[in-house]
């Protein structure tokens, strides 16, 4: 693969970007931050899919494309599908000497938000990985259905409020806690698993490469932060993600061949999962005196899940 | 639109307005709803700077939402430090770096979101947001002094 | 380079491994399926060519048939030939992408075993899901028997991948009756038969990285309504690539087809129009009442059932003596007049022998359609004909256990 050097930021910024502005994804949108990331990469040709939702609506609206690559979007469910089918046909017509270029390089890469990863899409994504395709697999997740206006998603946190998870006289909000889908993707036996952060822009553009220089089916959760449905400020995604990635909601780490888990950011200081949460509008309620013990029960699964993840990496198995 | 004629890749950037391309008849669309991103040959579209690049009209890089923008953010070359925070953060392709050099803004892209100043490491900042109808000349001789840091 | 299958001058095939031949014959690039009863034999017969050797393409088997058409469309979409199989509950699982990849204008070809659609559960032949796909903007082909299960797929690719059509086309036969049944089957050899199919001509395709291309963008209210019009106009068109096809066809192995197929309607009284295997059961019987009770019956059956030959079915109906017509429905209508009927009805008010036209129902659910019932058909029509107006319901159903089942009368002042 025909790598960019993520050396320092200096000779990242040599890349030439291949995803454009104009698309209609919101001020202060992560999604583009991380679309570009991994465009920014590499140097290789780029067959890319996305399934129904943020990114989609807004970067391949008739008669514009936002994309510089060849790109496909089918339904809410299938980018991965898509994308696999492609592949598909690539090693079929490379071995037919079809292609107009065989030797050119390419790389196949499916885009799913997290209702169409986590919910609508979780099968054929488990099918795409099963099947063992050479391609990668990236959920923007902003853990609700924003494209549609803040529906819950099996993604949303404990505790969040959203527009059918409400918090109320009756309700703290979502009762439910998140699926663990960086677990479930690794319990594929995929190569390659992580789960990374803008914020962190190198540890996630070197998953990003390793992720595209791995043979086989990889897949990697992103936090998006979303502006409008998390209620923050469109100038504050990188603090938010910070604070995300520093309290340990958001936990940085990678899991390859679906045992070896290596953690890939330590927080010199680990905030209190206060700070992330009182940021953000989606969880104002949950510093009212009755609904204390929610943000007890986030800090404590905070704790065990950190807890589980070094020992997980600290076993080396 | 373009404020930034000194920054590369202006020539063809933002030359509409979303929605305000010529509607064709049935018998003009594209067959399948394709969109080509660009004209000629793009094999080499990896290794060009926008200017470099002959971009389709059905490019987004063609079209402008400055009009979304009520903020923008002005740049001050003497302050920065060419650090790229803004570049690898901002989420429409609107920093504009050519060889490890940030040179500016491109306006015709631009949401006005506030990230890049945000990111901005330097004391003042190399980027502020100004009102919109604020000429960038006007914001730059009003550039605040280096903050002293709290004890 | 794939193995050369060797193939008797005729061979004894059902409907399936006949499709399954033909699908290893066009050297498929891609072929993503999921089998369902009764079209699992032609995913099992190219699994075996896979095997073995016989196909150069890749095979992915996914793991649902939604799956199967979405990684059909993002293989087309790549630039090359792709095909799959399925029937009833499959194909209303992919009918989502059944749409996209006709709005998407790529020619897949999907090879369609029919079978009846739930509730209840049924895995024998009707039309259910055959129609399920009408609106979809798929060419939609008729098989009647294994043969024509075996040639009209070459004929499929051949037409969707015509550069003026660019369309997904399906091609059906009846499930169990035509799939199971081993019949003759006359194939060609492999090189003749990739000959006539032809090399495929990539068109906007993802893996040419010299013209990235963006497939399936959005449109709303600006631009949705041309893209879709312009959609509508390369379907109706398609007629005069189908014509050619089947002349070519005809040239390459004497075998002729046409958008519709018309049997003894030169001197027709009486007509039955209907689809699928049934076809040769009504000719048969149309015979044996032409000799046995000298009643001119003919039968009308569109091969072509997407774009409706509306052309071709007024001309087949546009005989002076016709004076009634029997169109049959083998699907619920679920609340209306069988879509067969309202088609050709509306082909047939345009005529100027302006015949009576009745609708049965019949064959839910693999229910048997036989000769006599055919017969009592034709003659209930010679009926109508002889008093001048219709003498039944308008709408009937055939072959049903209980008290008469019927809908609508002629309104006669």
């Amino acid at each position: 693969m025909a790598i960019t050097s993520i050396k320092n930021l200096k000779e990242f910024s040599t890349s030439n970007d291949r995803f454009e502005g104009a698309h209609l994804l919101c001020p202060g949108c992560a999604h583009s931050m991380i679309v570009r990331e991994l465009m920014n990469c590499t140097d290789d040709n780029l067959v890319i899919g996305s399934n129904t939702g943020c990114l989609e609506v807004s970067t391949a609206v008739y008669p514009y494309t936002s994309w510089d690559t060849s790109w496909i979007h089918i339904g809410f469910e299938n980018a991965a599908t898509a994308v696999t089918g492609a592949e598909a046909m690539h090693k079929a017509r490379k071995r037919k000497g079809t292609l107009k270029d065989p030797d050119a390089p390419v790389k196949f890469v499916a885009f799913g938000g997290d209702g169409s990863t986590f919910d609508i899409g979780f099968q054929w994504l488990s099918g795409a990985m099963e099947r063992g395709h050479d391609f990668t697999y990236i959920c923007l997740d902003n853990e609700n259905y924003a494209n549609t206006g803040g529906q819950r998603s099996s993604a949303t946190p404990i505790g969040a409020t959203t527009s059918t998870a409400q918090a109320g006289t009756h309700s703290y909000g979502k009762k439910e806690k998140k699926k663990d889908i960086v677990s479930i993707m690794a319990a594929h036996g995929a190569p390659y698993v992580a789960q990374l952060a803008p914020n962190k822009w190198k540890s996630m553009a070197k998953g990003f490469q390793k992720a595209l220089e791995t043979e086989g089916p990889c897949f990697i959760n992103t936090v998006s932060a979303c502006t409008t449905e998390w209620k923050f400020d469109p100038k504050d995604t990188i603090h938010i993600t910070d604070l995300a990635t520093d309290s340990l909601m958001f936990p940085i780490y990678e899991i390859i061949d679906g045992h070896e888990l290596n953690i890939l950011y330590r927080p010199k200081n680990v905030l209190k999962v206060e700070d992330y949460l009182g940021a953000q509008g989606r969880y104002r309620h949950l510093f009212k005196p009755e609904n204390k013990h929610v943000i007890e029960q986030i800090q404590s699964d905070i704790d065990k899940n950190w807890e589980m993840l070094q020992r997980r990496e600290e076993a080396r198995i | 639109m373009s404020m930034t004629g000194s920054v590369p890749g202006t020539d063809n950037r933002g030359i509409r307005e979303l929605g305000a391309e010529e509607k064709v008849g049935w018998d003009q669309v594209q067959q399948g709803v394709v969109l080509p991103s660009f004209e000629g040959d793009a094999a080499d579209i990896a290794h060009q700077k926008a200017e470099e690049r002959h971009y389709a009209d059905f490019n987004s890089y063609t079209a402008t939402v400055a009009s979304w923008r009520v903020l923008k953010p002005v740049y001050n070359r003497d302050i920065c430090i060419d650090c790229q925070n803004c570049w690898v953060w901002c989420p429409d392709t609107s920093i504009i770096s050519r060889d490890k050099q940030m040179l500016g803004i491109d306006y015709d892209h631009c949401k006005g979101c506030g990230v890049c100043v945000e990111v901005c490491p330097t004391n003042p900042k190399s980027l502020l947001m100004f009102n919109e109808a604020e000429e960038n000349e006007e914001a730059l001789s009003e550039w605040p002094q280096k903050e002293k840091k709290a004890k | 380079m794939a193995k050369e299958f060797e193939l008797n001058e005729v061979e004894v095939w059902d409907g399936n491994y006949a499709a399954s031949q033909a699908l290893r014959q066009a050297q498929i690039d891609v072929v993503a399926a999921y089998p369902i009863t009764p079209s699992t034999p032609i995913v099992e017969g190219y699994g075996a060519y896979v095997a073995n050797g016989y196909v150069d393409g890749e095979f992915v088997m996914v793991e649902s048939e939604h799956a199967a058409m979405s990684g059909c469309v993002g293989a087309a979409a790549a630039g090359g030939r792709v095909a799959t199989a399925t029937s009833s509950q499959g194909f209303a699982l992919m009918t989502e992408v059944l749409y996209q990849a006709s709005g998407m204008r790529l020619p897949i070809v999907l090879t369609v075993v029919n079978r009846a659609l739930a509730s209840p559960l049924n895995v024998r032949g009707d039309h259910s899901d055959m129609y399920l796909g009408r609106d979809s903007g798929w060419i939609q082909i008729d098989a009647f028997n294994a043969q024509e299960a075996y040639d009209l797929p070459l004929c499929a690719f051949r037409i969707g991948e015509h550069l003026d059509v660019r369309l997904p086309v399906m091609v059906h036969q009846d499930g169990f009756t035509t799939s199971h049944k081993a019949q003759n089957v006359y194939p060609l050899k492999d090189d003749v038969a990739y000959k006539f199919v032809g090399d495929y001509v990539p068109v906007d395709e993802m893996l040419d990285f010299t013209r990235p291309v963006t497939h399936g963008a959005q449109t709303e209210e600006d631009w949705h309504y041309e893209h879709k019009a312009k959609q509508h106009k390369a379907i109706m068109d398609s007629k005069t690539v189908i014509d050619e096809v089947f002349e070519d066809f005809k040239k390459l192995t004497g075998r002729e087809y046409k958008r519709v197929e018309t049997y003894m309607m030169e001197d027709a009284e009486v007509a039955l129009v209907l689809l699928g295997s049934s076809v040769e059961t009504a000719v048969l019987a149309a015979k044996q009442l032409r000799e046995e009770e000298g009643i001119k019956v003919g039968v009308v059956a569109p091969r072509c059932f997407r774009p409706f030959p509306y052309d071709l079915v007024r001309e087949a109906l546009d005989v002076p003596t016709l004076k009634a017509v029997c169109c049959l429905d083998k699907s619920s209508p679920g609340g209306a007049m069988g879509a067969l009927f309202n088609e050709v009805s509306a082909a047939a008010y345009t005529t100027s022998s302006r015949p009576m036209i009745t609708n049965y129902i019949y064959g839910l659910g693999g229910r048997d359609f036989a000769m006599d019932e055919a017969k009592r058909i034709m003659k209930e029509q010679k009926a109508h004909a002889d008093a001048g107006h219709i003498t039944t319901n308008i709408q009937q159903f055939s072959g049903l256990r209980g008290p008469k089942l019927g809908f609508y009368e002629t309104r006669r002042s």
